[in-house]
């Protein structure tokens, strides 16, 4: 066990201040020493993209990062992509096409689909369908996810 | 279609159960945090056989935040053996403990748990127990495990042979002579895991003081937990109970108790304090347990028209190591008890061998017995190919009519208003396989490997209880609780346990529907021993629809004849709700609080029914298969929520697809696991997805509510339609398709690009 060290790393718009284990990932960092759980652990390796977050707006898996390589940054999780008690347009879209079922892999589904459209506003069906395979769902066969990132493009595109 | 009601039945609600989960604020096991809680991690065998000559905790004990380190030493006396025997005729159950003393028996055994302050603690003292081990020879396939001299998994049953049995039905000999061809078909369906997102995880909390157990967990079956635990534990059934809020997935697995669970109460026990333990997925995807593994060998007497006379069918089952709670013969009887589907057989042999190996615990998931579709509908395409068939037309010839129903197949199950047929005729129709035939003689002729895919059955959903006889399992009835709240309001307790399914949606739905309130106005209840219903099963099996909704209905029923002599609804829910409880007087409390249950005795009805159509391209250059259409004509009577009954054909046909072209959990000569992460047990993508469509027919029988299951049928029914099409696609190569997965690297041995066996996976 090596020293902890002093982290500040903006969650959601508020400062937050942690004392860590070098090795402790972001991950972990936001759901247990932050107490954000809507951030999830699936595969620990980089490849399902559960735990997915957005570090000053990039989509990142949190369970690579360590909790100290984000230090001074903006992590925006699933609890801060919409304000209290409304929903993202993507989170609507997930609803309206039954994209999920379960809902474990859902937070990280959608942030990287947030990721996904503020770069591809106007996504073909291929493009969303691409984007959808950056991450694992083992309940939902994918087709509501693609439509869900097209809906959700759409209804931005006429509300913008 | 049944019409549109204001509560809603048959349409697409919305999910109550999306916003929470959308929003990061579902509460899943690892989401429980509890003051003074404890972390715990396992120590796993590294080998496939080795005795453990020598285990030494001392230094992982002294470790700083290490709370405790627990070998199978410390647990005896307190977790008791597991041993689950049914009494299953012939069946050898060898018991073991909950952490392994004495010899491991696979990759990934438990042999001792840390309990340390955090989850890195513990893992960091799993590196300093020290273990000799003395390496065994390993067996890993059943071949291997009854080979003469072949090394004994257990060494106290003589053998490595778990179960063997013959059931034979009908004049054989008789319709064997008759036929005027044998046709010989072998299937192999490789080892799978369900791989639910979320891992297994439990949390235990022991109170000292009043002796109460409280375990948060990934289950589908509280009430089977909690029994399981009490039992093993020697703790008085009523001081455990047993929460679940969200399980991110199941598929079967989590249908059970397990070591770690087991282990996890003791540790609580003994230290007085909450214990937390999380399933990582390299564990879960090396220890939890494997699926499927079965190989067979039919025989089929036939007359040239293609019509089968009998059926020899042989089944083999590589059991892994230690028996699950759901026993091997069980998931033989269920393909032994299916296999025939709606076809018109009467004669029939079934020979099951169930072998003990050095692999991780046989596990249900979805679909357990799902090999006898995948195997008859090969068969079927045999026979067309061999006869020279259409293999639409070999199952026109074979399946029975509604006519001709009901029927009883000669292991004593009855087929009554099954309907694939229909669905047959459907897919036929709407994906236009005349047409479709035309294409792929076009395609052939360019020289591109076309091939199209049918495959047609039936399942229990729930089943009639001499289908559920004919598996050795007695059905049970499902209970709902109803209770008028004081505000006029209904609360539903269930003791369904959804891991994905929407139950708080689509059982209001029901009760709403049942009862004539709105939607809005039924509080669902669930997930919590303390309140829910005795009720072991849990949800599985595809029944929840039939029998979870059955029960809602039948409390509905009695909710509203007592209403009603309350004077409803000339007075509201309200008024008698205010008149109940307004005076205090628990007398009348009986009057609004309904216990009902629903069993299904039904003689007809309980078959849902599908045709899954496709059309795939094989790529002879890198051996993938593009999935070019996909059409699902499927019967499960009237649908209560249709976007959920999608959802679970669509996630259902993406594990098809992934036992089918991705999956394997594969081992090594050696007995070491080769599927470890997710970059080698490979899940399937959006992008491996096909456009589905898919076709309702909905049609009714005359149960008072004819909902049937679909929970299980994607994942039944892609596997036999891929295949199916694989093979008439490989046709003109001449290549036969016997097992499953069919990767790129297999399909380019079968193709003759690369050598056979080019990669030993076990």
């Amino acid at each position: 066990m090596s020293e902890r060290r002093h982290v500040r790393v903006g969650v959601n718009g508020v400062p937050r201040d942690g004392l860590v284990e070098p090795r402790r990932t972001l991950a972990d960092f936001l759901r247990h020493d932050v107490g954000l759980t809507g951030t999830h652990v699936a595969c620990e390796h980089g490849v399902c993209g559960a735990c997915t977050v957005l570090v000053d707006g990039e989509p990142v898996r949190s369970c690579l990062m360590l909790a100290v390589q984000s230090d001074g940054a903006e992590v925006t999780t699933i609890e801060g992509v919409a304000p209290e008690g409304g929903l993202h347009p993507l989170q609507q879209a997930f609803r309206d096409c039954h994209a999920f079922q379960c809902g474990f892999c859902t937070p990280g589904f959608v942030i990287s689909g947030i990721a996904f459209l503020n770069e591809h506003p106007s996504p073909t069906h291929e493009e969303a369908r691409h984007a959808a395979s950056s991450n694992l769902c083992r309940c939902s066969g994918y087709a509501g996810i693609v439509e869900a990132l097209e809906l959700a493009a759409a209804r931005m595109k006429d509300g913008a | 279609m049944i019409a549109e009601t204001p509560s809603g039945l048959g349409t697409s609600a919305p999910r109550r159960e999306d916003v929470r989960l959308l929003t990061g604020r579902g509460r899943f096991v690892d989401d429980v945090h509890l003051p003074n809680m404890l972390h715990a991690a396992f120590l796993r065998s590294p080998l496939a056989s080795a005795r453990i000559a020598r285990l030494d905790v001392s230094a992982a004990q002294r470790l700083d935040g290490v709370r405790a380190v627990y070998t199978a030493a410390d647990l005896e006396g307190l977790v008791k053996p597991i041993h689950f025997d049914a009494g299953i005729e012939g069946h050898k159950v060898p018991p073991y403990t909950a952490l392994t003393g004495d010899k491991a028996r696979y990759v990934g055994d438990p042999i001792a748990v840390v309990v340390a302050d955090d989850r890195a603690l513990a893992e960091d003292a799993l590196a300093a127990i020290e273990v000799e081990w003395e390496e065994l020879p390993a067996v890993l396939t059943v071949e291997q495990a009854t080979a003469q001299n072949a090394p004994l998994v257990f060494d106290e049953l003589g053998d490595n042979v778990i179960y063997h049995a013959l059931h034979e039905y009908g004049d054989l000999d008789g319709a064997f002579a008759r036929a005027d061809r044998v046709i010989s078909v072998p299937v192999r369906q490789a080892r799978v895991t369900s791989s639910a997102m979320e891992t297994r995880g439990i949390v235990v909390d022991f109170d000292p003081v009043d002796g109460e157990i409280t375990c948060y967990a990934s289950s589908k079956a509280p009430h089977m937990l909690r029994g399981r635990i009490a039992e093993h534990l020697g703790h008085d059934l009523h001081r455990v109970r047993v929460i679940i809020r969200d399980v991110g997935g199941a598929f079967g697995g989590k249908g059970a108790v397990w070591r770690e669970d087991l282990v996890i109460a003791a540790a609580s026990k003994l230290l007085g304090r909450p214990v937390k333990w999380i399933e990582d997925r390299s564990e879960n995807l090396t220890a939890f347990g494997g699926a499927r593994d079965q190989g067979f060998q039919v025989e089929a007497a036939v007359l040239e028209d293609g019509t089968i006379l009998a059926l020899r069918v042989s089944m083999w089952m590589n059991h892994g190591a230690y028996p699950g709670m759901w026993l091997t013969p069980m998931f033989a009887a269920l393909v032994r008890a299916t296999i025939l589907s709606q076809l018109r057989i009467d004669t029939f042999s079934f020979e099951t061998l169930i072998v003990a190996t050095n692999k991780n615990t046989y596990i249900s998931y979805r679909g357990p017995g799902s090999v006898e579709t995948l195997v008859r509908e090969r068969v079927l395409d045999t026979i067309a190919a061999e006869l020279g068939l259409d293999p639409v037309e070999v199952r026109r010839r074979n399946l029975l009519t509604v006519e001709e129903q009901p029927w009883q197949m000669p292991m004593g199950v009855t087929v009554h208003r099954a309907h694939a047929r229909e669905t047959l005729e459907s897919a036929v129709e709407l994906a236009d396989y005349a047409a479709l035939r035309e294409e792929q003689a076009r395609a052939r002729a360019e020289g591109r490997l076309v091939g199209i895919g049918v495959a047609t059955s039936i399942q229990p959903c729930p089943g009639f209880p001499d289908w559920w006889e004919a598996i050795g399992y007695k059905t049970e009835a499902a209970p709902a609780r109803l209770r008028l709240e004081p505000d006029g309001r209904v609360t539903l307790v269930t003791s369904e346990m959804p891991t994905g399914q929407g139950h708080e949606t689509t059982l209001a739905q029901v009760a709403a529907d049942q009862l004539g309130v709105p939607f809005e106005h039924v509080r669902v209840v669930l997930g919590d021993t303390n309140t829910t219903p005795f009720y072991y099963f849990g949800t599985g099996a595809s029944r929840s629809s039939n029998m979870g909704a059955g029960a809602v209905i039948a409390a509905a029923h009695e909710l509203k004849r007592r209403l009603v002599e309350l004077a409803w609804p000339q007075r509201s829910l309200e008024e008698i709700a205010r008149s109940v409880y307004g005076r205090g007087d628990a007398r009348e409390l009986e009057a609004v609080d309904v216990l009902a249950y629903y069993e299904p005795h039904a003689t007809e009805g309980g078959w849902a029914a599908s045709t899954h159509l496709c059309v795939v391209e094989v790529d002879p250059r890198f051996g993938t298969v593009a999935i070019r259409r996909y059409l699902v004509a499927e019967d499960c009577g009237t649908m209560i929520n249709p976007a959920i009954v999608e959802g679970q054909i669509l996630g259902g046909i993406a594990q098809g697809i992934g036992v089918t072209l991705l999956e394997q959990a594969g081992y090594d000569e050696e007995g070491q696991y080769l599927a470890g992460s997710y970059l080698t047990y490979v899940l399937p993508k959006a992008d491996d997805m096909p456009e589905i469509e898919i076709h309702h027919l909905e049609l009714p029988t005359d149960e008072a509510f004819s909902a049937r299951g679909i929970g299980e049928s994607g994942m039944v029914m892609a596997p036999a339609a891929l295949a199916n099409a694989i093979e008439d696609a490989l046709r003109p190569l001449g290549v036969r398709v016997t097992e499953l997965p069919l990767t790129p690297t297999r399909l380019l041995e079968l193709m003759g690009v690369l050598p056979e066996d080019s990669l030993t996976v076990l």
